[in-house]
Order: structure tokens, then sequence, then C-alpha cells
């Protein structure tokens, strides 16, 4: 899986492209996690260009939140693929996260 | 939350509507324990077979589940899934066996429960299926496959299995094991009649009876993904596979492959009972 972040004075930004599973968590933490900060505590993860979270990666995206809310912050997911927004769904846990739609498509 | 893409939308109406005409395809997904990775799987699983927009069922089948497989299955209440349901855990060749028994697809598709090689990959394996071939099976060994995670070990545990079945079997198939195998749907019934193993080694044996028999089999390459928090024991698993490839030629030498499954053997599960052992419509 690809990681790139991009980085703004209030916000984060992480764009993710390929198969996000456990094999991808432990670089996806080093990577992430030193992101959230008190200044910057709002992380959007763009996941409109992966293709499958298995548990383990979902479980990534809860502890992240956590250590966003903690901070009084959020992780907002962005325009998720069709597979992946089935995916929050089916597990209950898109009701954890703001999901936004960012590419205005009708 | 966006608006709904045509996929999307595909699978809300394949989750809320059952099917109007018989489907296509049966995808059968074997599942022991897999609490931590069926949700995943079924999403993704849904979501590809749905946009592509021919009638199709999924049917998992399990094996015995000790955790909350068959609950979380169930509260999903999908139109078009059915699950069945096994007292004990017998074996994932006897969980695909009930699963093809019940299937009603031309086409059936056999996946494992951890997406090791993603639903994508089925496209190009079922345009192979036009080509006249029986039954196309993915393969982790045939040029162009990418395979991901496998261990040194098993990789040369496979190989040397491998060469034992092409050479003492006369199964020309590079990778025998591969849980992502597509059949046409006759040779399916017809093969899992006769195949008699209920563990790991069904593989084996199903394409043993299939070059037996004479169908057509066509190994394809996929993208493989090994599933992290496997228990899989290399030397046990190879002295099982072994010992599977002796029963099944001392099966063939005694006819047990000239005759069907006794009739004692549990059936096809009935949708409309809901009961242990057999299929329930959920």
């Amino acid at each position: 899986m690809i990681i790139r972040t991009e980085i703004e004075p209030t916000r984060r930004l992480v764009h993710l492209v390929g198969r996000f599973d456990a094999h991808e968590c432990p670089g996806f933490r080093s990577a992430v996690t030193p992101l959230v900060t008190a200044e910057a505590n709002v992380i959007h993860i763009d996941l409109s260009q992966v293709a499958f979270v298995d548990s383990t990666a979902l479980a990534e995206l809860v502890r992240l939140q956590k250590a966003a809310r903690a901070l009084d912050g959020e992780v907002i997911l962005a325009d998720p693929s069709d597979p992946v927004r089935v995916i929050l769904e089916i597990t209950a846990l898109a009701e954890m996260f703001t999901i936004i739609d960012t590419t205005g498509a009708p | 939350m966006s608006e709904s893409s045509t996929a999307y939308r595909a699978y809300r109406s394949w989750v809320t509507e059952p099917l109007s005409a018989p489907p296509v395809v049966s995808v059968i997904i074997p599942a022991y324990n897999e609490e931590w990775r069926i949700l995943p799987t079924i999403g993704a699983i849904a979501t590809h077979m749905s946009a592509r927009g021919e009638p199709w069922e999924l049917i998992i089948s399990d094996d015995g589940s000790r955790d909350t497989t068959v609950e979380l299955v169930r509260d999903l209440r999908f139109a078009n899934l059915t699950l069945l349901v096994a007292e004990e855990n017998a074996g994932k060749g006897s969980a695909v066996r009930r699963g093809v028994r019940a299937a009603r697809g031309d086409i059936v598709l056999v996946a494992d429960a951890d997406q090791s090689t993603p639903i994508e990959q089925y496209d190009r394996l079922a345009a192979s299926l036009e080509t006249g071939s029986a039954l196309v099976i993915g393969s982790r060994a045939a040029d162009g496959a990418a395979v991901r995670g496998k261990s040194i070990g098993r990789r040369i545990v496979s190989r040397g299995l491998h060469l034992l079945v092409a050479y003492g079997f006369g199964v020309r198939v590079a990778d025998t094991q591969c849980g992502f195998k597509i059949l046409r749907a006759d040779a399916a019934k017809r093969l899992f009649d006769l195949q008699q193993l209920d563990g790991f080694s069904f593989d084996l044996e199903v394409l043993y009876l299939a070059h037996k028999l004479g169908y057509e089999v066509t190994e394809v390459p996929v993208e493989w993904i090994d599933a992290p928090g496997s228990t899989v024991d290399v030397a046990k698993v190879s002295m099982q596979f072994l010992r599977d490839l002796v029963r099944i030629r001392m099966y063939d030498l005694r006819g047990r492959y000239a005759r069907s499954r006794p009739e004692s053997e549990p059936r096809v599960p009935t949708p409309a009972h809901d009961a242990v052992d057999e299929g329930t419509r959920v």
C-alpha cells in the first residue's frame, strides 16, 4: 500500500492506495500516528483508492480515531471506495467516523 | 457520505431484493472460526459480484465454528445469502461439498474466507471458462502470479508436493491448493458427488478426479496475499497431505470413485429448515 501524507496548518491529509490489511498496519501506524497532534488534531484519510480493508486495518483506524478524539479531534474518512464503504457499513464501523464526499459526484 | 455509485446501488439491490431469476454464479465460502475476517470478505465480494450485473448468490458454508461466525453472518440478513450451519467441524472439504450441493448457479466459485485472492481476480478467471474449461483454478505457481507473504518453508514444501502430485498422480497442475477455484456447475456437482475427503486435501482429490474423468482444467495466475495470523503447521499439513495422497490412490484402486457418495451422507440442506447441518436462508 502506498501512503502519501500532506501537512496543512490545522489538519493532515493521508492518501492511501492499494490494499489496507494487517501487513500494512505497522507502516500505517508509524507514518500516520505521529501526524495527530494537539495543534493538528483532525486527520483526513482518503480511501478512494483502497480496494479492501481487513479487520486489522479497521481496528487500526478505530485506534487512530480514539487517539484523535483524545486530543479533541477526529479522523475523517474521505471518498471511500465502494467495497470499503460496504465493509464499513456491515461491520457497523461507519457510524464511528465522519465520512465525506469530496468529489462532488452526482 | 457520497452519493451512491452504480456499484453501490447494485449491492444494495442484491442485499434487499431476492433474485427474480436463477443465479448465474454461486460463490461459496467455507468458514471455520472466521469471526475476525468474514465480514470484510463478504463486503468485498458482495460489492464486486453485484457490480457485475448478473444474478448471483452467496453461500457461507460454516464448518462447525465455535466463535461468532454464524451469528455475524446470520445477522446480515442479506436476501441472497445462504448460511449453511454444521454442528461439527468436519473439515474444509466437507464445508465446500455442502456448499456445492446447495449451489444453484451455472458457475461455482469457491473462495477462501480471508480474501487472500482478491475477488477482482474472478473476472479474469471466469473469462477462461468461456474457452471450454470445466475448471479454472487460481494459481500461485503459474507464470505471472503475484504472491506476497508466503514463507520460504511453504514455498519449498509446495514445490516438493507439486512434483509428487505431477509425477505420481498425473495431475499437471502447479498449485492444487490455492483456495480460489471456478467450476462449471455440472462438473462441480459431479466431482463433489464423487469426492470423499473432508479435509483440506479435497482440492487435490477434486483435481485428481477431474483428470480421471477428462475435464479440462485451466490454471490461471492470480494475485495472492498471505493472510496474517495463519496458524498452518507446514510440517503437519504436509504429512497429512501425503497421507491423503495415499488415500486417494487407495480409494481409486478400490473403486470408490466409480460411484457417488452414499445417500446416508448429509444431503443438500433445505433452506426452509432452520437446523444444524441444514441451510438457513437469512
